[in-house]
Order: C-alpha cells, then sequence, then structure tokens
C-alpha cells in the first residue's frame, strides 16, 4: 500500500498533539506568502499564481488519489470544462469573479455525476482508462464544438476577474492584486480541503481507500462516498480551471493534454499524495522545477519522467515526509 | 469508398494489433500496464528512419536494424524498471511506466529535434487485387499480422517459454515454489512485447509517412481500449479487437469525418468496460 501512504489521518480523530505544530506551519507559510510581493518581482509573482492554480487540480486529485484510493486521469478534463463554462458564463453575461468560480466548480462537478455512474463501478486499471478516456473525449468535444468553443482556436480575450458583488466592482488587472486573489483561493481551498478530510466523509472516504470490503461489511455506503469524492474532485479542478481561464484570459483544447494530466501526477505524487502538506509543496516545487529547467526546456519533460521513476520506487510516499524528517531530526515516520 | 474504409480498417487495425498483443502479454506477466508501450512503436518507426537516412541502408535492412535497437532499448528497461514492479501495487506501474514514457519520447525529441519527418523507404507501389487497388505495404502489414499471430498462439500453448508466459499469467507465487526465474520470464516477455511494438512501427512507417517523436501517445491509448476489448493475455482475441477498432475507426473517419476518429476507442472502451467488463469474447472479469 505503498502509494496511498500512511494511513496518518485515522489519528485526527484523536486529540494530535501536533495539530498545534500543523497550524503554526500553515500560517507561516501563509504569512511568508503574503509578505511574497514585498521581494518578488513580477515573473517570480507569476510562477508563485502557477503554482497556486495547479494546486486546486492536485487537491482535487489528492482527494481522489490519496484518500478515497482511485487513480483518476480525468482531473485536466474537469479543469477544462471549469475554464470553458467559466469562460463562456463572463463572456456572455459579464458576472462577476465570484460566480464564475461558482459556475466553474458546479458544472465540473456536474458533469462529474454522470460520468462517476459507469467508471465507480470499475475498479483499478478499468477505472484508470476510463477516466483516461474522459480526457480524450472531452478534447474531441473542445475541438469540434466549434459553435461554442471555437475549436482549435480556443477562447481569447475571456474578462479578466471583476470583483463585485453583482454590478459594478473592479476589475483584476496587476499580477500583485492576481496574486493576492489566487493566495485567498487557495487557502480557502485548503481549509475547505482539511475540513473535508477531516470530517466523517473523509472518514469514510478513508475506510474505502484501506479496504473496501471491510468498510462495506461495517455498513458504510460505499458507493456513495466513492462518488463525493469524485465528484468533489471536479468541483476542486473545476475552481481551478475557473481561475485559470481568467488569469491567462485564453483558453484552448490543449488543456486537455497528458502534459497537464502529468503535471498534476508528479505534483501530488511528488509531493505526498495523501497528505495536505505534501500536495501544496508539490505545487511549489514543481514550479520551482520547470523554472530551474527553462534555461533547458528540453531537459524539463525528460526529468519530470526521471523524477517519476525515482519518486516512485525510492521515496513512494513523496518527499514530503524527507522533509519533515529533516526539520523533526529524524523523528518518526508520521506525516502530517 | 466502402472497400476503402474496409481495407484501411483491417491495415490499421493489423497495425494496432501487433502493438496491442505486446502489452496483453507484458499485462499477463506483470500485472502492470505499460503506459510507455507507445513509445517503442515510435523507438521501432525512428530506428528505421535513423538507418534509411544516416546508414543508407535500404528499408528491408533498416528493419532488423531498428528491432535490435529496440530489443536492447527494452532490455535496459525492463532491468531497471519493470522488473522492480514485480509484486507492487497497480499504481506503481502506471506512474512508472509513465516516467519511461516521458524520458523516452523526450530524449527522441532531445536527439532528432521535435519536427515531423518523411520516413523515404518501404513498397508503395499500387497492385490490383480482385479489383481492389492498394499498396503492397498494406498487404505485408496484413500478411505480417496474420503470421506472427499465428506464431503467438504457437509459442504460447506449445513452446517452454509460452508455457512460462501463462504460468506467471496465472499464479505468480506458484511460479516461484516450483522454481521458475520470474524476473527472467518479466524481462523476456517485455523485450517481446516491445518489440513487436516496434515491428509494427517500422512495417507502418511507409504508409503513414510522417513521423515524430510524440506520435506514440496516441496508439498507447488506443492499445488500451483493444486490450479491453479483447480480453487481457487473449491472443486472438486481440487481433479480432484490434480490427473491430480499425474498422470503425476507419467508417467514422469516412462517414462523419476526420476529427472524431480518435474519440472512437475511448467511446467503445467506456461501453464495453461498462456492459461487458471482461472483454468482447470473455465473461470473465479480469482487470
Amino acid at each position: 500500500m505503498a502509494m496511498t501512504g500512511v494511513n496518518v489521518h485515522g489519528s485526527y480523530i484523536y486529540a494530535n498533539p501536533r495539530h498545534g505544530l500543523r497550524a503554526a506551519g500553515f500560517a507561516v507559510l501563509v504569512i511568508a506568502l503574503a509578505a511574497a510581493p514585498l521581494v518578488a518581482g513580477d515573473y517570480q509573482l507569476h510562477a508563485l499564481i502557477v503554482s497556486m492554480t495547479f494546486l486546486l487540480p492536485a487537491l482535487g486529485l489528492n482527494l481522489i488519489l490519496g484518500y478515497a484510493g482511485m487513480l483518476s486521469f480525468a482531473q485536466m478534463a474537469f479543469f477544462g470544462i471549469g475554464a470553458y463554462s467559466s469562460a463562456l458564463t463572463a463572456m456572455r453575461w459579464g458576472t462577476p469573479f465570484w460566480l464564475n468560480l461558482v459556475v466553474g466548480g458546479l458544472a465540473a462537478g456536474i458533469v462529474a455525476v454522470p460520468l462517476g455512474i459507469p467508471a465507480l463501478r470499475l475498479r483499478r486499471y478499468s477505472f484508470v482508462m476510463c477516466t483516461l478516456g474522459f480526457a480524450v473525449i472531452a478534447q474531441t468535444i473542445a475541438k469540434n464544438w466549434i459553435s461554442v468553443t471555437r475549436g482549435d482556436l480556443g477562447l481569447s480575450q475571456v474578462p479578466r476577474p471583476r470583483i463585485a458583488l453583482w454590478n459594478g466592482g473592479f476589475e483584476i488587472t496587476s499580477i500583485t492584486s492576481y496574486y493576492y486573489l489566487a493566495l485567498v483561493l487557495s487557502v480557502l481551498a485548503v481549509l475547505a480541503f482539511l475540513t473535508l478530510v477531516s470530517s466523517a466523509a473523509g472518514r469514510y472516504m478513508i475506510a474505502i481507500r484501506e479496504d473496501e470490503t471491510l468498510a462495506a461489511s461495517v455498513g458504510t455506503p460505499t458507493w456513495h462516498y466513492r462518488m463525493i469524492a469524485f465528484a468533489l474532485s471536479a468541483v476542486f479542478a473545476g475552481v481551478g480551471g475557473s481561475f485559470y481561464v481568467h488569469y491567462f484570459t485564453v483558453i484552448s483544447p490543449t488543456v486537455f493534454d497528458p502534459f497537464y494530466a502529468n503535471t498534476v501526477l508528479v505534483i501530488v505524487l511528488g509531493g505526498g499524495v495523501g497528505t495536505v502538506g505534501g500536495v501544496v509543496l508539490g505545487s511549489f516545487l514543481f514550479v520551482a522545477v520547470s523554472e530551474a529547467l527553462r534555461i533547458a526546456p528540453d531537459l524539463r519533460m525528460i526529468a519530470y519522467g526521471l523524477l517519476l521513476i525515482v519518486i516512485v520506487f525510492a521515496c513512494p510516499e513523496g518527499l514530503l515526509p524527507l522533509f519533515i524528517r529533516k526539520i523533526r531530526f529524524g523523528g518518526g515516520t508520521h506525516v502530517p | 469508398m466502402l472497400t476503402d474504409a474496409v481495407v484501411n480498417g483491417i491495415t490499421a487495425g493489423s497495425v494496432y494489433a501487433l502493438v496491442a498483443v505486446g502489452m496483453t502479454i507484458i499485462f499477463g506477466v506483470l500485472r502492470a500496464i505499460n503506459f510507455a508501450h507507445g513509445e517503442f512503436y515510435m523507438l521501432g518507426t525512428f530506428g528505421a528512419w535513423w538507418g534509411i537516412e544516416t546508414l543508407d541502408l535500404p528499408y528491408i535492412v533498416s528493419i532488423p536494424l531498428a528491432l535490435i535497437i529496440v530489443a536492447a532499448i527494452a532490455l535496459a528497461v525492463g532491468v531497471l524498471v519493470m522488473k522492480r514492479l514485480i509484486d507492487q501495487p497497480f499504481q506503481i506501474g502506471i506512474v512508472a511506466t509513465l516516467g519511461v514514457s516521458l524520458v523516452l519520447q523526450n530524449v527522441i525529441i532531445l536527439i532528432f529535434g521535435g519536427a515531423y519527418k518523411m520516413f523515404d523507404g518501404g513498397w508503395i507501389e499500387p497492385v490490383e487485387i480482385l479489383g481492389i487497388s492498394l499498396s503492397e505495404q498494406r498487404i505485408l502489414i496484413v500478411v505480417a499480422a496474420l503470421v506472427i499471430f499465428g506464431l503467438l498462439e504457437l509459442m504460447v500453448h506449445r513452446t517452454r517459454f509460452g508455457k512460462t508466459i501463462r504460468a506467471v499469467s496465472q499464479n505468480i507465487e506458484a511460479c516461484k515454489v516450483v522454481g521458475v526465474n520470474v524476473p527472467v520470464v518479466v524481462i523476456g516477455t517485455f523485450v517481446l512485447g516491445c518489440t513487436l511494438a516496434a515491428l509494427s512501427g517500422v512495417l507502418t512507417a511507409p504508409v503513414t509517412v510522417s513521423l515524430y517523436g510524440g506520435m506514440g501517445t496516441s496508439i498507447t491509448v488506443k492499445t488500451f481500449a483493444i486490450i479491453v476489448m479483447g480480453g487481457v493475455g487473449n491472443v486472438s482475441g486481440t487481433l479480432f479487437a484490434a480490427w473491430i477498432l480499425g474498422l470503425m475507426e476507419s467508417f467514422v473517419a469516412s462517414y462523419l469525418g476526420l476529427q472524431f476518429r480518435d474519440a472512437v476507442a475511448f467511446t467503445a472502451l467506456i461501453v464495453v468496460l461498462t456492459l461487458l467488463p471482461g472483454g468482447l469474447f470473455s465473461k470473465r472479469e479480469r482487470f
């Protein structure tokens, strides 16, 4: 069970002396990120925004892989659905940003339910391939539904986020304000994720991941919780897609390319699947690695590939445990 | 148009069949989906192209050259990566082979550049058979697929290696108990499967003409669809499933439009997984 990580979240149910430490670490990180625009230039801020954009679909993948134990390749399909629906809503009706986010998240979540009905009957490989199929089919639709998506050209001049309750308000244009928007969104997403996985629903998901038959035998409605995990992972991805499209102001069917799906996978597995800190770490590391390799873009994908191979064999729990161990002077293997 | 669609479908299906049969036997022994499988198809094509362009070899000589190169690469990947996948949970196999796929694809792009290349070789003269005009290379592809599937059926059922492959597919623990060298079987099967994918690439190259580093990805995903439809480990089932997919794609491309072709495989896959989880030719669920 190396891939699904150590079952640490079972211990959350009880009073955990390390809860305080975790909260403190989280607060320090948020404060450091909030202060970042004081020292970072536009380029570094852009890199940080990109990493926070990928954090959302990565949290979604973490939910379904790390907590419910299913490897889904549909994450970028939902990311794309969120992006397209949010962009189209904003372009047609000039809706404020919060509503676009809701539309993007809901659209992805609603599409996930009928897709989940056949997919969640499947296990292991069949599920993996079925979800891979969703991404391929989503790309085909995006390329060919030209009256809505404009095909390969994609949508351009997507409105920038308008912060308002309904009318008026102000538009986000500067990179610093984009950065703070992304930061607020990421913090909210991480808090929502933590609330979710420490709730009863989260514990049911972990029970299903560890042993579905056993979970069912003690009365867990496994089908419901697998569906909830699948739909919520889509909502996370859809919200991420919504932010993405209003930041870059363009979207095209390339968003469904395997490259992005692989990136999300690298973030989750590289950081530490089944942990929140790991996914946050993974998002920032991914950006650090890809920026470091910007001087040699040809080597970037090779480095990703080697990284994947090394991670699964050498540290299948991701890099987070290594970081924690460094900080805690060789303490236990438990991971926050 | 109808005969064209059928001929194209059978040719494409034979190409897919050669790739997919390799993946299905690898899955049998290793219980791991090889996400890098299409990359070996790509490597085969590049091997032959390199032989023709750089070494000035004729096409017929570049075929074995490409196969030897790919077999050597597959051996290295087998020893370094695939051997470690024995007895590992399934996600490990997916992620590791995904890594292999990224490395192989991008090393090729690094060496030869990302642009499309032209494959200049093969027998593309049209000939007339029963009133249908088709190139010699297409006939060669179909004949080669039939011969190789015949040989594979023989090998799997009659030879010692084939029997070992089936034994490892059925029960890896029992094989270890009776002294089967499981890593050797796994690596051997992997090299065989990848070489078949490469052969498919080499034979198709004169028909598809263009080649580029990322060409393997779509082959890999179509192969998934085929091995699920054919039933895992079922050699003849793979051939028929591949022909069915080839024909479906060809009809969709002819009558609905080329742009919908790549979605056919997955639509078929999702339908088959939902309604017939054991594949088209078996009742037993295997994934």
